[in-house]
């Protein structure tokens, strides 16, 4: 039944759901299981090996489950199964493994391991698989399950029995196969093939392909191909149909295997590397209908707010990072408090996770080394974790994830004997794995010391170099440590020194001990080793000296120590209360500002930058978020927040049209082509520039796509709404922009069309024309039903969106004459250039650009950085005002739009007036972008988008003391003073910590 | 003065001249005022012939206070008097500068003015030169007279520059250029105003250093330390053995660091860390040699120790980001003022090159913004670099003997709510036309010539 699924996969129509008759058996009747030679096909080589399989572990603490524990009970297990478990002695015929002192858990199940099996074939993939090499879902890890031991007995050796072998390569990486992970044949290991595609956000370089190779890129790619799926399944039916009247669609083994994806009848499970990817997984998994799961990133404790109510399989890894370095002052003034507070916080977030009622499954993936697994786990639970929580995490919860809890997850009768057996609480202590059973067969882990040398010995020696000494050794068995005292009265004359263990440890294979110390106060340069055997009360040992003496000592013990065989976990740092703040980072806020039902401002010089013109000792009232009145001594509804405004500047916030930050990725240079991808769907709030351009006074920005691309992506317009998530720092707004780039940019890039000014405005007005076909064709379609169903094409439709002016062209370039071609194939096409962005020369050809309505959107005074831009003036704006063009400043870098109000300030020494200057930066810039029906100037029903200033706007020497978006106070000084404070104490109290916990570097 | 003309008449009003006059109007205007800059674009004055005194403004000498309705008068490019009651000699051409303000013209303490044009155009710069140890290379000589970046920055009130060469660990000198002049030589006001240094980076991955072969890792720090100690070790053996008439080769190098030795010239080090600057401080005390800090990004956790060797500092970019995100959004705005309520000698330099030591008094002026009293933002552009560079006895401050290298504007140069009016170099007033006006003159024309046709 496996092999053959396996090779139903890869066929057009698998058998989705089909119940895995084997396994179900297994689970009511276990007698099933036991006839294993009837059920297998290889035949049999050699001799057989007929081990009965009969085993009984006595004496033993069990954890039967979450919470349920048994003392001194008995497992008794036949051919792999769990024959019964409680309080009976062991059956006559079992080989009987006497586990006093040890605890049985049930064994762990990893719910996202990387199992080390999907290298990419040599030469790439073969056969119709898809366009993209990124998209690899036809595979699946059964098919290609290796013989993988190390990687297995390294799972084994954390406690793990089973395991979801997830695939590891591409974007669609595939299906994953859980898997046990005993030492049994491939076929035999397989549990359950094919249960869930696995989909990352990164790519594999190694499969090649050049696009995506953006995270926004990587997300249009997705969503193209969750379309094409279900295009997939109409084609075929529509040829079937038509009784293969005519030539089928492509054939594609990955958009085959999406199919049941789309009909959310296979889950996907999303490798998510940060919160941020978290909830763009799950966008999408909304939009398309999608059964998600998710791998997390380890940040779930910045999302804590987010996921509480979320119900979806949540598997996450355990990796803590190290202590930032703060080894000396240097350091420690450079150590980040977001990683400082990422430190303390990491080990934190399963817990957190608990407590907030998430139900979530462990994973030792994502982790440097697979040994790191059980320390951090105990970390986790010493940082709040219940341990029966943990157990779940790894046991029951799983097991209910993979469809396997009726075989896994717990020790009941009936149950497969997939058991951990430990010295000492697996989650509280220092404690040690012996063994753990997969199937019924038991795999070593470690060998519990045979003797316990631990007290004070007495040894003494007849040889010539030897001496009387007394050893004392105590402390856990996996940290012995001691001292040698040499007494008063000795053959060498060492009276009364104490020397400190350099090392000791028990020799597990073979019960013996050894020792060492360092003799440098006996007079000799190096170490004494002392080895040997511990016989009861008795003690033989041979030294090594570093005179090359090699004298034997005997002794008796005097005293024994009675102590644990393991230490507990520390907790080695100390309770710091760190409140929840968003974004969790440099002034991060444990909440978003308040808006008031009313604010009013009185009695300050009020730039409306509307018909207002700029009035003097005048009233700003705004309500509900939005500007209600302007104008003198305005009554306001009581109640109202009264700000005093004498002696200050109000203006609209400010804009900027063109920035980078505040998005993951900036360029998708795959295709010269890209208007499908979304800079919308990559939106980080972890950026501490929307903070300080909010502190600048900037209240809205577009974050645009980079210039790589004749046509690039779409733009999204945010408010700096800081504290938000991403989705909430979004503008709402219906207009939208797209990217183009002509001239240097999107030419250079080598081995690439176009590679001159005139290919760039071809492979446009090509694209234009596809997309007439693309249109075409779908209404040729929808009038008759014949023939192959078209496939809606992303690119093709912003395209036509962009022919629609429904996508308006923000277009990056510099040069007059690229502007000018530009402007003018849209003319072709019936259509209208929004902006021109940049436009270092834009003033060359104002008139123009006057004439066709096209804006500009430019720099106040930069120039010359590279050819294009050698033709600057800082007359730009004004030329390109006195010609009647819709004139807006810039920044394209984060710094300067966290300024925006000096850059305004400079054209006032080309001659413009002071409120011609700041309209660069709010009202011109509102309308350069389109969004001017809603900010950019202080009007009635606008958003009450403001600054207060502490003076004239434009002068250098004014800085914003206010910045209000949506009538919420989202920066303030005095918040910005509080928000100094609460980082340097913290800061401070993170530092101690390191310190104190030993990891200053 | 009638050339200036163009310029005044756009600062009398304000306002865009569509709006204010017709079109008609607007177009003879503009084809007047472009036929007009035709004849003048970069020409370069001659030097100042008649005595020249400007009365009634409000001088700010930086040396000596502010002087309300004062005059000053310069003759043959030296400022012979300033003050409240200074008679106006005789045949000098009288500037009526009531509601004035004369400042002296901004000095940009690190710059690449003339040696850098396009920026991604490799073959337009001559800031870096091959090598690790270059004291003989003067920036000076690389000096492109008819730079575009020139004429940009005399008119934002930059009237000198040290351009100064860039890589390896000893850089070359920097030059003192004034911003005008038909040739580097008419342009330089002094050869070799101080030695660069560029102190290696101790923290792991750090700098890349450019040679011929594009980017290449340096070796260890300390290593670098010790290269550096060991040059000016063999440079002292050098001036020593020629000193003492020993049989030496010529070293071109070695040559070059005789006057730093001697103490002529100072040494400028480029360090923004922690250690670098204390490090640096060590290594000056060793070697006796006067430094400079230059970038200084952390200085103010040194403050101490600088104050306790008069050690100043040149900061090169008070607009740069925070350098780290926890630090205030005004985390480099208000360096200059913390170093200031340190006690720490500091000049403010744009650091951004060529292309935008326009910016200085912005760079300047955002300080004031935060915190830093305005004549001292005013000094860190004037009088501080002028006395680090070696230059303090002819230009930084308004005070008889040194140059007339000033400002005539209608207020503080470092806001851009004023405008600065006429610029003098060593008395002679200065052409404000330069490549951004020219361009704009050229092409309001050709708006007003459309006009004319519709």
């Amino acid at each position: 039944m496996r092999t053959l699924s396996v090779l139903l996969g890869l066929s057009r129509r698998p058998l989705v759901g089909l119940p895995l008759a084997g396994l179900l058996l297994a689970g009511l009747l276990p007698a099933g299981l036991q006839a294993q030679q009837a059920t297998r096909t290889d035949p049999i080589e050699g001799i057989r090996d007929n081990s009965t399989g009969f085993h009984a572990l006595t004496n033993a603490r069990v954890v039967v489950e979450p919470g349920r524990v048994l003392n001194d009970a008995t497992v008794v297990i036949r051919n792999g199964i769990i024959q019964s478990v409680g309080s009976g002695s062991a059956p006559a015929g079992a080989r009987v493994w006497d586990l006093s002192g040890q605890t049985v858990y049930p064994g762990f199940i990893d719910a996202h391991a990387d199992l080390g099996m999907s290298e990419v074939p040599e030469g790439g993939d073969v056969g119709p698989t898809h366009w993209n090499p990124q998209v690899r879902a036809w595979y699946h890890t059964g098919s290609t399950l290796t013989d993988d031991s190390d990687r297995r007995a390294a799972l084994r050796s954390q406690g793990f029995g089973a395991a979801l072998a997830v695939p590891k390569q591409g974007l669609f990486r595939g299906s994953a196969a859980v898997v046990d992970l005993s030492d049994d044949g491939v076929r035999q290991r397989i549990l359950r093939p094919s249960i869930v595609q696995a989909i990352s956000f990164d790519r594999s370089n190694q499969l090649g392909g050049g696009y995506p190779n953006s995270p926004m890129g990587v997300i249009a790619l997705m969503e193209q191909t969750f379309m094409d799926a279900d295009w997939y399944i109409r084609a075929w039916d529509a040829y079937e149909q038509s009784g293969r009247a005519f030539l089928p669609p492509e054939t594609s083994a990955a958009l085959q295997a999406l199919e049941p994806v789309v009909q959310g009848q296979q889950p996907v499970i999303f490798e998510t590397d940060s919160e941020e990817e978290y909830l763009r997984a799950s966008r999408l998994a909304d939009v398309y209908g999608l059964d998600a799961w998710y791998r997390g990133s380890g940040l779930e404790y910045r999302l804590i707010d987010v996921i509480a109510d979320r119900t979806e399989p949540l598997i996450i890894p355990l990796d803590f990072p190290d202590a930032p370095d703060v080894g000396d002052a240097e350091a420690a003034i450079n150590a980040s408090y977001a990683q400082l507070r990422h430190w303390y916080l990491a080990p934190t977030s399963p817990g957190q996770l608990a407590d907030a009622g998430v139900e979530f499954a462990i994973t030792s993936d994502g982790l440097s080394s697979i040994n790191e697994f059980l320390p951090n786990l105990r970390v986790a639970v010493a940082r709040g974790l219940d341990a029966e929580a943990a157990l779940a995490a790894l046991t029951t919860t799983p097991a209910r994830y993979l469809g396997i809890e009726n075989t896994h997850g717990t020790i009941a009768q009936g149950k497969v004997a997939n058991l951990v057996v430990t010295e000492g609480d697996l989650f509280t202590e220092q404690a040690t794995v012996r063994d753990v059973w997969v199937e019924g067969r038991v795999y070593g882990v470690t060998r519990p010391p045979q003797v316990d040398p631990r007290g004070t010995w007495r040894i003494a020696s007849d040889d010539e170099w030897g001496f009387d000494a007394v050893v004392r050794i105590e402390g856990p068995f996996n940290r012995l440590r001691g001292y040698v005292d040499i007494p008063e009265g000795s053959p060498v004359r060492f009276d009364g020194i104490r020397l400190d263990l350099a090392s000791a440890e028990t020799v597990t294979e073979t019960g013996n001990i050894k020792f060492s110390f360092d003799a440098s106060e006996l007079g000799y340069q190096g170490f004494i080793q002392m080895s040997g055997a511990v016989d009861g009360e008795e003690v033989y040992l041979t030294a090594t000296m570093p005179n090359g003496a090699y004298p034997e000592f005997s002794g008796t013990r005097t005293e024994t120590v009675e102590a644990d065989a393991r230490g507990t976990v520390a907790i080695d740092v100390p309770e710091i209360d760190l409140p929840f703040i968003r974004p969790m980072m440099e002034f991060g806020v444990e909440s978003m500002p308040e808006q008031p039902a009313a604010v009013v401002v009185r009695n300050a010089t009020v730039w409306t930058q509307g018909p207002e013109g700029r009035l003097e000792n005048a009233d700003l009232l705004v309500e509900n978020g939005v500007v209600s009145q302007v104008g003198q001594n305005l009554s306001a509804p009581s109640g109202a927040v009264e700000i005093d405004g004498t002696g200050r500047h109000v203006t609209p916030g400010l804009i900027d049209p063109h920035i980078h930050s505040g998005t993951s990725g900036t360029n998708e240079s795959g295709f010269a082509i890209v208007p499908e991808v979304q800079m919308g769907d990559v939106i980080t709030h972890n950026n501490i520039w929307a903070y300080r351009q909010a502190a600048g006074g900037l209240t809205t920005a577009m974050i645009k796509h980079g210039s790589a691309n004749p046509i690039g992506g779409e733009n999204v317009i945010v408010k700096m709404r800081w504290g938000a998530l991403p989705e909430e720092m979004r503008f709402d707004t219906d207009t939208r922009t797209v990217k183009f780039a002509l001239g240097e940019n999107p030419k250079r890039r080598q081995g690439r069309y176009p590679d001159t000014r005139m290919g760039v405005q071809e492979i446009i007005r090509d694209h234009f024309r596809a997309a007439r076909d693309y249109e075409a064709e779908w209404n040729a379609w929808e009038a008759t039903g014949e023939g192959i169903p078209p496939r809606r094409d992303l690119r093709m439709e912003a395209i036509l969106d962009i022919l629609g002016q429904e996508l308006l062209i923000s277009s990056h370039g510099y040069r007059q004459d690229e502007f000018l071609a530009l402007v003018r194939l849209a003319e072709e096409f019936d259509f209208r250039v929004q902006t021109l962005q940049h436009g270092v020369e834009a003033y060359k050809i104002a008139p123009e650009l006057a004439a066709s309505g096209v804006a500009a959107v430019v720099w106040s005074d930069w120039g010359a950085f590279k050819l294009e831009a050698y033709d600057n003036t800082i007359y730009n704006a004004r030329i390109l005002m006195e010609a009647g063009v819709v004139t807006s400043l810039h920044s394209d870098n984060s710094a300067i739009a966290s300024r925006m109000n000096w850059e305004a300030g400079k054209l006032l020494r080309t001659g413009l007036t002071e409120e011609q200057a700041l309209s660069t930066v709010t009202s011109q810039a509102a309308q350069a972008i389109a969004i001017d029906d809603r900010v950019g100037s202080l009007e009635a029903g606008k958003d009450a988008d403001f600054v207060i200033w502490s003076a004239n706007p434009l002068s250098q020497f004014t800085r914003a003391e206010q910045t209000w978006i949506d009538g919420r106070p989202f920066f303030t000084l005095e918040q910005d003073a509080e928000l100094r404070d609460r980082i340097e104490r913290e800061r401070n109290l993170l530092i101690q910590a390191i310190l104190q916990s030993g990891g200053g570097e | 003065m009638s050339m200036h003309t163009g310029v005044r008449m756009k600062l009398a009003s304000r306002g865009l001249r569509a709006g204010l006059v017709g079109a008609a109007v607007l177009g003879a205007l503009a084809l007047g005022t472009a036929a007009d800059a035709a004849a003048q674009v970069r020409m370069t004055s001659p030097p100042q012939s008649q005595a020249v005194a400007i009365t009634g403004a409000t001088i700010h000498t930086v040396a000596n206070g502010t002087i309300e309705s004062g005059t000053i008068v310069f003759e043959g490019g030296v400022i012979t008097a300033v003050g409240a009651d200074v008679p106006v000699p005789a045949g000098a051409q009288v500037v009526d500068g009531t509601g004035k303000h004369i400042y002296p013209g901004l000095i940009d303490a690190y710059s690449t003015v003339g040696i850098e044009e396009i920026g991604s155009v490799a073959v337009s710069n001559d800031s870096r030169e091959l090598g690790d140890f270059n004291p003989n290379i003067r920036a000076e000589i690389g000096v492109n007279a008819e730079s575009r970046h020139i004429g940009t920055t005399r008119t934002s009130g930059v009237l000198v520059t040290l351009t100064t060469p860039g890589g390896g660990l000893v850089a070359g000198m920097s030059s003192a250029m004034n911003m005008e002049g038909w040739t580097w030589e008419e342009m330089s006001l002094k050869s070799m105003a101080a030695l660069n240094v560029n102190w290696p980076n101790p923290r792991a991955g750090g700098r890349f250093f450019f040679g011929g072969g594009g980017a290449q890792e340096r070796p260890s720090y300390s290593d670098q330390v010790q290269e550096l100690k060991d040059f000016f070790a063999e440079a002292r053996a050098y001036r020593d053995a020629r000193a003492a008439s020993e049989p030496t080769r010529s070293d071109s190098r070695y040559e070059a660091m005789i006057p730093v030795l001697d103490g002529e010239v100072p040494v400028v080090v480029a360090a923004d860390g922690i250690t670098e600057i204390n490090d640096a401080i060590t290594w000056s005390v060793e070697e006796g040699v006067d430094i400079v800090i230059r970038g200084g990004a952390d200085a103010i956790h040194v403050a101490d120790r600088l104050v306790a060797n008069d050690i100043p500092v040149i900061l090169t970019s008070t607009m740069s980001p925070p350098g780290r995100s926890y630090e205030g959004y005004d985390g480099a705005y208000s360096r200059a003022a913390r170093l200031h309520d340190a006690g720490v000698r500091f000049a403010i330099s744009g650091g951004a090159g060529a292309l935008y030591t326009n910016r200085l008094p912005w760079e300047a002026g955002v300080a004031v913004a935060f915190g830093l009293p305005e004549e001292e933002a005013i000094r860190a552009v004037t009088q501080a670099p002028a006395e680090m560079m070696g230059i303090g006895d002819r230009v930084g401050t308004l005070e008889p003997g040194k140059d007339a290298t000033l400002l005539v504007t209608t207020g503080n140069p470092l806001d851009m709510m004023n405008d600065i009016e006429q610029m003098y170099i060593q008395g002679r007033e200065l052409d404000s036309m330069d490549i951004h006006r020219w361009f704009f003159e050229k092409y309001m024309a050709k708006i007003a010539q459309l006009r004319i046709v519709m």
